[in-house]
């Protein structure tokens, strides 16, 4: 697949469970596409605001702000987001207080249920249309909230525009249907790591999207997961057992002198990610067998709390496995 | 003896608290498996479980009631159930539905709440009612249930101090000024907002109407109207709650990875619980990767004239690479570690390793129980 091609729809909306990775694959994705001279904006919706961190920004705001060449940052809160709505739509020009208070945030979106999401996606679509904003982008990236099942974000506005029949919010609700399924405007890329529990939930949303929700996806990403390093030659060599002394030879050569305890850990380490490895691989069979969208691997990065160079790696990584798409 | 098992001894409640992802329904559910293999009558209430930890419980859909692990599953396990394991997976919306029975002042009441849409939005959509309902239920099974020790898990909240914050929050929605303001006046003028004497509230109504429509704003009176009369029980409900969490019989563990975020929000957590006067009984420092020897020295030069050289040479040079990866974690954790020992005293935690299985069957949780009770604490090579 031809990058442009990938970064054809404007929203690239990175959706999964809490903790499987949004937020890293979301800044990779940035910067793949960055590097192909788009002007990127990641909405972060998520509550952790982990972003800023990976960029070395400082936190963001409910406005894009650049965090570096080519890549903008903004963070969407409901409560600024229905404060906007107003400001838009009834042309408040002083909200008041009452509006923008938590309390009220609650009341309205649990009588409304699904208007939260709205509010969200309705920042995303001004963005898109380049309206209430100074900046215009080529692509935006979606890192989309955890909290809940993924499945509620997007299924928020055709629930709601099935739920009312008329008025404003109902006109809006359609809007955002339209954008959602329009395969030239955004795509969800589904992220979850070589799991049990993310694995069943991935697949439950997938096939939401494609029968339900009629959204269109691009390739699902495995994150996380353990490098395949040894050749099934080797494999059979290690659950054998092994010429220690052949190996030591080996070391002594190249001036590594290896001892019995060294011996014990470097096939331990083996035997755990031989082990872990396998493991993975039942989770990733499910998934690739549960879904019809290509599976990206990403690897399982030993450097925790990663950083700028990190990300860059692991989008160098994606590139490489889209072209060959 | 490890922390957690003095606190399996000596406390009815251990709530396992901590960030997503971190291991809470496990532990919970290891928790609850040794206390039976030590001859206690046990309750996990869990939140969450994986489809197969479920399973492993016995535990096929949503059910407040205690359900009896047989002892089979303890035995095939190499396992001795001396005592009982009940577990249940928390159900919100009928925990909800009791709690309304309960304080409603009469069944029609009751039922008008439980019929209403709004009421019905609550138990799906409004953030802190499922810990406030795993809150109710753990106050009842206490009361009621004749459990030597009831462990519960908690909600997969992203942040783990939503959990604690949760109960008051929905207390203080319910009686939100900011509602009031424009609900009872609305709901005085018989649901006829133009007859609202108050100008400002009657324009923030008109736009509330065109927001969410007239009949979801009528719902809400109707529901915030039954209410009334009812809060008087739930805030003294609340208080009876709080104060069981916060006497002796209470303990808090809170689980956390060694992750540099997760540390720290685990720490954040425990002062949390302290200043709020809640017992922190142990930190469980879960999925830490194992140390299997001390770092081999090995220099990228030798690592690349062996990947050059025969088989046997290109798999020593895997084999380094890949222990060069995982001391990298290691290190890092422990560097995670030490930093976490200077807030929280190393006698108040355990650690359990990164298991090379699942943990989602008996031998699992019994693997995982095995590190949680260990009677000494895992060498560490140094
Ligand atoms: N490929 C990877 N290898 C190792 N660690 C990773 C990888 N991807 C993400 N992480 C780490 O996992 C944690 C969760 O990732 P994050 O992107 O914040 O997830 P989410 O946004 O879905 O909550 C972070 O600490 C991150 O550094
Ligand atoms: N010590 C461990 N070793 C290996 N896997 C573990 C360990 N602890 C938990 N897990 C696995 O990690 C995943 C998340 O655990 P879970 O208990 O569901 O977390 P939480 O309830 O905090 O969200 C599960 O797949 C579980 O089996
Ligand atoms: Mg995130
Ligand atoms: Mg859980």
């Amino acid at each position: 697949m031809l990058l442009d091609e990938f970064f054809d729809p404007k929203i690239l909306i990175v959706s999964g469970k809490g903790g499987v990775g949004k937020t890293t694959v979301s800044a990779a994705l940035a910067i793949m596409a960055a590097k192909a001279g788009h002007r990127v904006c990641i909405a972060e919706v998520d509550e952790k605001g982990t972003l800023p961190a990976i960029f070395g920004s400082e936190g963001l705001g409910y406005e894009p702000s650049k965090m570096c060449p080519g890549i903008w940052g903004l963070r969407i809160i409901p409560e600024e987001s229905l404060a906007e709505y107003l400001r838009v739509q009834y042309h408040m020009k002083r909200i008041s207080k009452a509006f923008t208070s938590t309390h009220f945030v609650d009341y309205i979106t649990t009588a409304a249920p699904g208007l939260k999401d709205i509010l969200i996606l309705g920042k995303i679509w001004y963005l898109e249309q380049e309206r209430t904003t100074k900046e215009r982008f080529d692509t935006i990236v979606v890192d989309a909230p955890a909290a809940g099942h993924m499945l509620t974000f997007l299924s928020a506005p055709s629930g709601l525009s099935d739920a009312l029949r008329v008025g404003p919010v109902r006109r809006q609700a359609d809007w955002l249907v339209q954008m959602l399924r329009d395969p030239k405007r955004a795509r969800v890329h589904l992220v979850t790591l070589p799991e049990e529990m993310p694995v069943s939930e991935t697949l439950e949303t997938t096939r939401a999207l494609e029968e339900r929700l009629e959204i269109a996806q691009g390739p699902l990403f495995a994150n996380a997961v353990y490098s395949e390093l040894f050749t099934p030659q080797e494999e059979k060599k290690l659950k054998g057992t092994i010429d220690r002394a052949a190996l030591r030879t080996q070391g002594e050569a190249v001036g590594l002198a290896l001892d019995d305890e060294d011996f014990d850990a470097l096939f331990s380490y083996a035997r755990f990610l031989r082990s872990r490895r396998s493991i993975q691989e039942t989770h990733l069979r499910n998934l690739r067998a549960g879904t019809g969208e290509p599976v990206i691997e990403l690897p399982f990065l030993f450097s925790a709390g990663l950083a700028l160079p990190d990300v860059e790696n692991l989008a160098d990584v994606i590139e490489e496995k889209v072209e060959k798409l | 003896m490890s922390v957690v098992s003095d606190l399996v001894d000596r406390k009815e409640i251990i709530v396992c608290a901590g960030s997503g992802g971190v291991g809470k329904t496990t532990a919970a559910a290891a928790i609850g498996m040794h206390a039976a293999t030590r001859g206690k009558k046990v309750a996990v209430l869990t939140i969450d479980p994986a489809r197969r930890l479920a399973s492993s419980l016995g535990l096929k859909e949503l059910s407040n009631e205690p359900h009896r692990v047989s002892a089979r599953k303890f035995s095939a396990a190499g396992l001795e159930a001396k005592g009982e394991l009940y577990a249940m997976m928390l159900d919100t919306k009928t925990t909800f539905d009791q709690v309304v029975m309960k304080y409603a002042p009469s069944r029609e009441q009751a039922e008008k709440i439980i019929g209403n849409r709004f009421y019905r939005n609550i138990s799906s959509t409004l953030s802190g009612t499922q810990e406030y309902m795993a809150m109710e239920r753990l106050y009842e099974l206490h009361a009621e249930g004749g459990y030597d020790l009831i462990v519960i898990d908690t909600p997969p909240t992203r942040n783990a101090l939503d959990f604690l914050d949760a109960p008051r929050r929905l207390t203080d929605f319910f009686e939100s000024r900011v509602l009031r303001w424009f609900l009872i006046p609305y709901m005085k003028a018989g649901g006829g907002f133009m007859r609202v004497a108050n100008v400002a509230a009657g324009t923030f109504l008109r736009i509330v109407k065109r927001i969410v429509g007239a009949e979801v704003l009528d719902d809400t009176a109707e529901f915030f109207g039954s209410l009334e009369g009812m809060y008087d029980g739930f805030k003294q409900r609340a208080r009876e709650v709080a104060a069981l969490l916060h006497s002796q019989v209470t303990s808090f563990v809170v689980i956390t990875s060694p992750a540099e975020q997760s540390v720290a929000e685990a720490t954040f957590f425990a002062s949390r619980l302290d200043e709020a006067g809640l017992p922190f009984g142990a930190l469980v420092v879960n999925r830490v990767h194992p140390r299997f020897g001390d770092r081999i020295e090995a220099r990228p030069r030798q690592i690349s004239k062996l990947e050059q050289g025969s088989a046997e040479a290109r798999l020593l040079a895997k084999l380094l690479e890949n222990e060069e990866a995982f001391m990298r974690v290691v290190e890092l954790e422990e560097r995670n570690l030490e930093g976490l020992a200077r807030k929280i005293p190393r006698h108040r935690w355990v650690r359990v390793p990164y298991l090379e299985q699942e943990a989602v069957d008996f031998p699992g949780l019994a693997a995982i129980a095995d590190q949680l009770f260990a009677t000494t604490a895992p060498a560490v090579r140094r």
